[in-house]
């Protein structure tokens, strides 16, 4: 088990809670927990000790190994990113956690708890608070408040159950509009770089598009924010003197402003900071010279996201984007000898089997190496996003109703035009095709 | 709190310690024995007092004699594994059930799966509905290892594997010398998760424990040899081997195979202090890369798939390349034949290169040049093959061809340090050649590149002497001196110039300073009794 440590600022007369902050998913290697780096940095400024713990199926860990964290470090509060996959996993921890010592907080996090139904509370023992809010914001008034010793005052962002069993609704809180007003999880030391073999960046949050299956425009209300290039380019200076050369954007839409996206590039070619980058970004975003201009500043992959090759299928995503669109950008990075990623999905509304058998036959047809990230996947519906709310008027039909209140319907569905055979046939059919049997690396 | 209290838990690194002295297990083999209630009751108290110290996602290797002997001890640890995963919701345990399996007709192989795993498969129910809410793969899975008789039939084997496969047990075959024609049957693979290969054919339950962890090793070295840093000295992951048939509890393959375990299963040692033990094992193993190395050459003669093969070829080329660097160069040329033997064709460029820098530096200059040649094709734009090429044909004393070797490797614009290198042995081969004027030409460009170093300076004072310029020779040579104060050969080399330039007592001088440095230098001897007037 490895952890990154942080130690907290010297406060003369007050002792400060310790935060511990976990990241887990069984289903692949531990990577840069980013979004953990942001909230860990913060409080850290707030003077908070905050250690992270993140586990990926090569992190070795066991029961009595995380005991021996928790009973060491004694934190009041553990934050935890939850994802659909890795709730089972959150929950075990969370009983674990309790078991050791009841008074511990347990706050969870992330695209699964931005809109997990306040009910879910009922099912989720162990867990004191549902994070709705920026992260950064939303933990800081929570350490703060068990600091004061008065664990569910004064909070925002959240919904919280006592320790009486009430379940509590807070009014929504707002982050920073400009994403430099939290402390760089880079430049305050959060991550140990001596173990990072690519460093994950994330210039941007949020966007302003309305595809009807993804969570991301809700939770960020159509909005983007973003980074100064400065301090971008400070990070990437920092990350490249410790010896990381891979980049990995995490940006929904790393060109969503083209000229900061040249400007960036410009800035990392005048430094010369031989960098290796993977980026991804809507196909109607990229033109000829920002192609050119990526390959010459180190860009070795990117990603776009066609999701069907069937306009109709497109049409009905509010996706706003033509297959013509997406194969002219796949030619325009082909060009310039950058490797293209797909981001595809079968399953999704109003798509008949023919319809998932066309984005198949696009891939194949533009030469885009079916394997990691290209490997489609079925459509998922998440908490948050316009599918989950109105399911049915997308002819969608639920498989299982007796889910816990905490699991959204996932992929546990079949549609009007696909059944849940055809869709395991499709599965079936993209695996025999993949050169890496069907592993994904973004999930 | 005090501030110098609070100093100290700042900078104490309490935690990172102690969460990484005590490893997670990620594999347990367990050798069944026989169908003994109090020695199994016993073995499951010691094996699940280490569920608190296996990995978030384990494995466990329960090996039987048979299906009939092993089901019942199977189901009876499977209580605990349920009862442990149920309190622990973020573990997941893959249970393997390795059995062998006789010559059976499709009938009794019928019987096989309706008696015993459909039976079996039931008790995973409650796991199986937890994944299908979670859509997850079940936390609990069960995972046959067919290890099948010498005269099984394909087809009813296959009539086994597909019934497995179809009721959500996902079915392996251990195959060993005595079954590896099952392996030719494509419908069989498709039937099958994983093969194991065995080395030998023995049916004894240890070996077969052994194999399988071979092979987990052996999958282990191949996957660290995808990441940028591959550590091979690393021990292996952490595993943990119970034996019911000896009593004993052993902490990796290697130890088992040794007999050094560190407690007995019906002893009165908690888990904790079993782990303790284990973690101090750990500290002191020194034979992780041994082992793995053995582990890899022992697959090498196996009909494993060419996928595997390959990754073997790599794995070998990867140890011979960590040898070379400790300068064991015959292990490492070992390596490099065999791992020749299993690489594809395209990949062997790098495999002869590095054969033939093993030969070089094992002085075994004929078969490095053979192996050159042959990573020709691949390295011929590259100046450093040119040099090592040359360099063989110099230590053959073959100075002709290894003078256009060395040529072809300076048009290729070696960087500084090698270029001088290539210059002095040019020099030096033309010396050795009597071209003194040639010997000139790159000693002096070396000269130019890179200054004075010691070997430019006594290759040119040599060169010099020859062509009886003595004053160039002197000042070469002492600067040679000035440089290495403590090099014999080039005060006798002084003595020879002083001597020849007639100046009898400084020549003197130096013989007597370059014998009082090495007094084996001969030559230095003789002149300096030949001036001294002794006969």
């Amino acid at each position: 088990m490895f952890f990154l440590d942080l130690r907290h600022k010297t406060f003369l007369f007050s002792i400060i809670v310790n935060v511990l902050l976990i990241e887990i998913n069984p289903f692949a290697p531990a990577s840069t927990p980013i979004s953990l780096g942001y909230i860990a940095a913060y409080l850290k400024s707030e003077g908070f000790t905050v250690k992270i713990l993140p586990v990926g199926q090569d992190t070795p860990m066991s029961c009595s190994g995380l005991h021996r964290l928790i009973a060491s470090f004694q934190p009041a509060l553990v934050g935890m990113s939850a994802y659909q996959r890795t709730m089972l996993y959150v929950i075990g921890i969370a009983g674990l956690i309790k078991s050791i010592d009841g008074n511990i907080k347990i706050a969870i996090g992330g695209p699964q708890a931005t809109f997990m139904p306040s009910a879910a509370f009922a099912e989720l023992p162990d867990i004191d608070y549902i994070c709705r809010s920026s992260g950064e914001v939303t933990l800081l008034r929570i350490a703060r408040a068990i600091d004061n010793g008065t664990p569910f005052s004064d909070l925002a962002g959240l919904s919280c159950k006592t320790t009486d069993g009430a379940v509590f609704d807070t009014a929504e809180l707002e982050g920073f509009a400009d994403l430099d007003s939290y402390p760089s999880p880079y430049l305050d030391g959060v991550f140990d770089h001596s173990r990072m073999r690519e460093a994950i960046m994330l210039t941007s949050r949020g966007c302003p598009h309305n595809c009807i299956y993804c969570y991301t425009p809700s939770a960020f209300k159509h909005r983007v924010s973003f980074h100064s290039i400065d301090r971008v380019m400070e990070e990437i200076k920092w990350i490249r003197k410790k010896g990381v050369r891979r980049l990995w954007f995490a940006d929904p839409n790393i060109s969503f402003k083209p000229s900061r996206s040249i400007e960036l590039l410009e800035r990392i070619l005048a430094e010369d900071l031989d960098v290796e980058m993977w980026l991804q970004t809507r196909a109607d975003l990229v033109t000829a010279a920002l192609m050119k201009k990526m390959r010459r500043a180190g860009v070795s992959t990117i990603a776009f996201g066609l999701e069907s090759a069937s306009e109709r299928v497109l049409e009905r995503l509010g996706k706003h984007i033509s297959t013509e669109k997406v194969a002219e950008a796949i030619s325009l990075a082909q060009s310039e000898d950058i490797e293209v990623e797909l981001f595809t999905m079968f399953g999704l509304p109003f798509e008949a089997f023919e319809d998932a058998v066309e984005t198949l036959e696009f891939v194949k047809k533009n030469n885009v190496k079916i394997m990691g990230n290209t490997n489609s996947q079925q459509m998922q519906i998440y908490f948050g996003t316009d599918l989950a709310r109105h399911y049915k008027d997308y002819n969608i039909g639920q498989l299982n109703n007796n889910r816990p209140a905490y699991i959204s319907i996932g992929s546990q569905y079949e549609t009007e035009h696909m059944s849940h055979e055809e869709i395991r046939k499709i599965q079936g059919l993209w695996r025999a095709h993949s050169l890496d049997r069907g592993r994904r690396i973004v999930s | 709190m005090g501030s110098s209290d609070r100093r100290k838990r700042a900078t104490e690194p309490v935690v990172r310690n102690n969460t990484m002295t005590k490893p997670a297990l990620q594999k347990i083999y367990v050798i069944l024995g026989k169908r003994d209630k109090s020695q199994l009751e016993g073995l499951c108290r010691t094996l699940s007092g280490h569920f608190s110290y296996v990995n978030m996602t384990s494995n466990l290797y329960l090996v039987a004699e048979s299906l009939p002997d092993g089901m019942p001890q199977v189901e009876r640890i499977q209580k605990d594994v349920g009862k442990f995963l149920e309190g622990n919701l973020f573990a997941r345990l893959y249970v393997h059930f390795v059995h062998r399996v006789p010559h059976m007709t499709m009938n009794e192989i019928d019987f096989y799966y309706q008696y015993y795993y459909k039976n079996w498969k039931r008790t995973t129910r409650a796991f199986d509905q937890e994944g299908y809410m979670h859509q997850e793969v079940p936390r609990l899975m069960l995972l046959p290892v067919i290890v099948p008789d010498a005269h099984a039939e394909p087809d009813s084997i296959k009539g086994l594997l597909d019934a497995l496969k179809g009721s959500f047990l996902p079915p392996s075959l251990y195959l060993d010398t005595a079954t590896f024609f099952l392996a030719q049957d494509e419908r069989l693979l498709s039937s099958t998760e994983k093969i194991y290969y065995g080395t030998g054919n023995s049916r004894e339950m240890t070996d077969i424990v052994c194999n399988l962890n071979h092979q987990d090793i052996l999958d282990d070295s191949s996957s660290r040899l995808e990441s940028e840093n591959p550590l091979m000295t690393d021990p292996c992951p952490a595993a943990l081997i119970l034996s019911a048939q000896d009593g004993a509890v052993y902490p990796c393959m290697d130890a088992f195979c040794k007999k050094n375990s560190l407690a007995d299963i019906h002893g009165k040692l908690s888990a904790d202090t079993i782990m303790d033990r284990y973690s101090e094992h750990g500290k002191s193993k020194r034979g992780c890369l041994a082992c793995r190395e053995r582990v890899a050459a022992s697959f090498a003669d196996l009909p494993v798939p060419e996928e595997t093969r390959h990754e073997i070829g790599a794995l070998l080329y990867h140890l011979g390349t960590l040898h070379q660097e400790a300068e064991e160069h015959a292990q490492a040329i070992s390596n490099y034949k065999k791992s020749l033997e299993l690489s594809p064709v395209e990949e062997a460029g790098p495999v002869y290169f590095r054969l033939g820098l093993g030969y070089t530096k094992a002085g075994r200059y004929d078969e490095a040049i053979e192996a050159f040649k042959m990573a020709e094709p691949a390295y011929h734009g590259q100046y450093y093959f040119h040099f090592y090429t040359g360099l063989c044909c110099f230590e053959k004393g073959d100075y002709r061809v290894a003078l256009e070797r060395f040529s072809k490797a300076v048009d290729l614009e070696p960087q500084l340090e090698d270029l001088v290198a290539i210059l002095i042995y040019m020099g030096t081969c033309h010396n050795s050649l009597c071209e003194y004027e040639e010997a000139l030409v790159p000693l002096e460009r070396a000269k130019k590149a890179a200054g004075h170093s010691k070997e430019i300076s006594s290759a040119l004072g040599f060169a010099y002497f020859k062509l009886k310029d003595y004053d160039r020779a002197i000042e070469n040579l002492g600067r040679a001196v000035e440089i290495d104060p403590y090099s014999a050969i080039d005060y006798a080399s002084l003595g020879s110039n002083y001597r020849e330039r007639g100046d009898v007592n400084t020549a003197i001088a130096m013989y007597e300073k370059a014998l009082a440095l090495d007094p084996s230098i001969t030559s230095a001897r003789e002149n300096l009794e030949k001036l001294k007037g002794k006969p």
